[in-house]
């Protein structure tokens, strides 16, 4: 008897689950002002593991943020007071990011995707975009790709990129601090790509790349040891370690690289992509003299102070670049729909191509209707020592601009959209 | 017990190991009744449903007959069948986008491909039985996994194959809705071929096989071919499951090779029924839907509740959903 209860208990699941509610039929589009009368902002991004502290959660309310103030600027001549966020965890796997992606755009009634970190992902991502026709602003991924082989009319490179990364650290890294490189990246999108647009810097500025090596990806030992063990006996022996890891992993590589004592064997530290959230688990001693290029930097200036403030407010940390660029993309996004008076993708594409933006985030911003490349000033940043430190958080010092027209590369001719 | 003796047969094989039996001798017009449903269900099935999550469920379908085939015809459980669904997906994926084949020629490419794979990996798994079939077809699949790792230029390692295209003599198959109907028929193909074998001289001879070896061989007949040649049909379906999962997903990642594919696999089978062949096909409808209900309302442990679940099955229905209906529609039927 108990035995039927449990086939009847069965077959009733069976039954709820298979049905369950709709979501079926084709696709079909409506002429509506704006779909379901609402704006849904989708935060698609790691939340659990190495890139988690630099974007994640924090991004989620960066875009909170954004919504609010939108609100409060249009009031109610805003074009519509019902917007929301949706946000999932893409756990840095392509295929996790593809289906979230497709949820997001088909079932969740997102409008827009923000953020993705990790390139692998990111691509995936655009592929959906440009299949569904619906906009993806890329923030948190940093292959060229994205404005390259894989450019779309849906999709948007928001922050940074690798030649960006590479074009300023590389040269000026390779001018200052030695010739021969030793190379350590993680061997998936990003890395690969890092490890091309550095070795086209250091080369433009001179210098030469004497070893390289991939790093598995994701690295869950978190074990370095082989490859800064090898870097000390190349020939000829390197001067600057080129770390490309990100998040969680470049800290782990930091560690290990004071571990090993290498600066005091004469190898430098040079780091492809840093970000505030990576320094302040580190401690700035760790990485004192360090120079890196940053996108955005919190304590900049007043107007980048007074949003950090807010934001710290929120969250109770500091922005890390990754946050105010999600604060500023879901902002122009915004307010391309309220431009165009819809949310229709195509309509918000034409106004914002070719745009030119200032905001807390872009300075002397541009958007490169030619590859959808978002053109705007970067930083080449030096992490000071500790004795300069006043404040929490506040770890850097900016040794100089780079005005927008240079930091990023021209557009591609891999680019059709 | 009620007429522990019905007839011959029954006294030739004492309790019936899975609901094949029941099933079989169930009168025609069930059969056919189920049959009607089942097809009513497929067809129905998108507009219902999520179409993403639909053609998912057909793929799975396949796999998980497959899976059956072995571990519930044959007696071999194989923790390794990720190898063949994750070979075929890449093949497909590689012969798609270089060859720009329409996708049921590329979906075919790769279900060979994981057939012909299957030929040196049975050769010698066959050789072992049990738990060390078992090591031996995942310490195999595991290879794979890290050969298609390591292999960047073809496989494009972390980053998987991306853009597959799902070319089709020009018809605009992009919406996941049509594409259900497309690879509807290739999947009832598969499944009835599954169900052919089964029913063949040859399924006989597997079950007998899986039942007392021993005799098997003494009867003359060559078990190690045998199970090789089950092996190597198996294999052939997962191929086809996984070619068709990479041209549905137009992508390929490494985690259509990686261990938790096949365990995930076996999961199906026993949620659906060992050796009911049909509760393969319900398992995955199941888990697939489940898991994607889950992810949807935001739940992250995912692997918590369909494990959960697992165990719940093993220790209070062991013939999985299938088996236990079918088993008690034979009891309710020999009492009245």
């Amino acid at each position: 008897m108990r035995r039927s209860v449990g086939v009847a208990a069965a077959s009733a699941a069976v039954a709820a689950l298979v049905t369950g509610c709709g979501g079926g039929g084709p696709q079909s589009g409506g002429d509506q002002k704006l779909t379901g009368d609402k704006i849904v902002l989708g935060v698609l991004n790691d939340q659990s593991g190495a890139y988690s502290e630099l974007s994640g959660k924090n991004s989620v309310k960066a875009v909170e943020m954004a919504i609010a103030d939108f609100k409060a600027k249009y009031g109610d001549k805003a074009i519509t007071k019902n917007i929301s966020v949706e946000t999932a965890d893409h756990q840095n796997k392509p295929d996790v990011a593809n289906s979230k992606a497709q949820e997001m755009y088909d079932r969740k009634g997102v409008d827009a995707i923000l953020d993705v970190p990790t390139s692998s992902a990111a691509l995936k991502v655009a592929d959906v975009a440009k299949e569904k026709k619906k906009l993806y602003f890329n923030i948190g991924a940093a292959t060229t790709e994205l404005t390259g082989k894989s450019c779309n009319k849906y999709t948007f490179h928001y922050a940074y990129d690798t030649y960006m990364l590479a074009h300023g650290t590389g040269t000026v890294t390779t001018q200052q601090v030695g010739k021969n490189w030793y190379i350590l990246y993680p061997n998936y999108a990003f890395g690969q790509d890092m490890e091309k647009s550095f070795s086209t810097a250091i080369g433009a500025a001179g210098g030469t790349v004497v070893g390289k090596d991939g790093a598995p990806f994701p690295n869950t030992s978190g074990d370095y040891s082989s490859f800064l063990l090898k870097a000390p006996t190349l020939n000829p022996k390197p001067q600057v370690l080129g770390t490309m890891q990100a998040g969680a992993e470049l800290v782990n590589v930091v560690k290990q690289y004071n571990e090993f004592k290498l600066r005091d064997k004469g190898i430098g530290l040079a780091v492809g992509l840093m970000f505030i959230t990576d320094i302040h688990s580190l401690t700035p001693a760790a990485l004192a003299g360090t120079t890196y290029t940053d996108a955005w930097y919190w304590n900049f200036d007043q107007q980048n102070r007074e949003w950090a403030d807010k934001f710290q407010k929120e969250t109770d940390t500091r922005p890390s670049f990754a946050h105010a660029a999600n604060y500023s993309a879901a902002m122009q996004y915004l307010e391309a729909v309220q431009a165009a008076g819809t949310d229709d993708a195509d309509a918000v594409v034409k106004g914002l191509e070719g745009k030119e933006v200032n905001d807390v985030f872009l300075r002397n911003g541009k958007i490169r209707a030619e590859d959808h490349r978002v053109l705007h000033d970067a930083y080449l940043a030096q992490v000071k020592p500790q004795a300069e430190v006043t404040e929490p958080w506040d770890y850097v010092k900016i040794l100089k601009t780079i005005p927008a027209a240079e930091a990023f590369r021209a557009p591609s001719p891999d680019c059709q959209m | 017990m009620t007429s522990a003796v019905d007839t011959p047969a029954d006294a030739a094989r004492p309790a019936p190991p899975s609901g094949l039996v029941a099933v079989a001798r169930a009168p025609g017009w069930v059969r056919y009744a189920l049959l009607a449903v089942g097809l009513l269900v497929a067809f129905w099935l998108p507009n219902g449903l999520y179409p993403a999550v639909a053609v998912d469920i057909l793929c799975w379908a396949l796999f998980a007959v497959s899976v059956d085939l072995l571990l519930g015809f044959t007696g071999l459980m194989s923790f390794g069948h990720a190898a063949f669904w994750g070979t075929s997906a890449y093949v497909t994926g590689l012969v798609a986008i270089h060859a720009g084949l329409p996708f049921p020629a590329a979906v075919l490419a790769g279900a060979l491909a994981a057939a012909l794979l299957a030929l040196p990996i049975g050769y010698l798994a066959v050789k072992r039985a049990g738990i060390y079939f078992a090591m031996v077809t995942l310490a195999f699949a595991q290879m794979v996994y890290y050969v298609a790792n390591e292999w960047r230029s073809v496989t494009q390692g972390e980053n998987g194959l991306q853009g597959v295209p799902r070319s089709f003599f020009g018809v605009d198959l992009s919406d996941d809705y049509y594409f259900y109907y497309a690879i509807l028929p290739i999947v009832l193909l598969g499944l009835l071929a599954a169900w052919r074998i089964v029913h063949s001289p040859f399924g006989r001879v597997l079950v007998g096989i899986r039942d007392n070896p021993a005799r098997a061989r003494a009867l003359g007949y060559p078990v190690h071919r045998y199970k090789l040649t089950a092996f190597v049909l198996s294999g052939f379906l997962a191929g086809l499951g996984g070619g068709l999962f990479a041209v549905g997903h137009r992508f390929v990642s490494l985690d259509v090779l990686h261990w938790t594919t096949s365990g995930k696999a076996v999961i199906v089978v026993v949620l659906g029924g060992i050796g009911t062949l049909w509760g393969g096909v319900l398992g995955a409808a199941l888990v697939v839907r489940l898991e994607d209900w889950l992810s949807f309302s935001g739940f992250e442990a995912i692997g918590l509740v369909t494990g959960g679940i697992f165990v719940l099955v093993v220790l209070l229905f062991r013939r999985g959903i299938w088996g236990s209906v079918a088993a008690l529609a034979l009891r309710w039927r020999r009492r009245s």
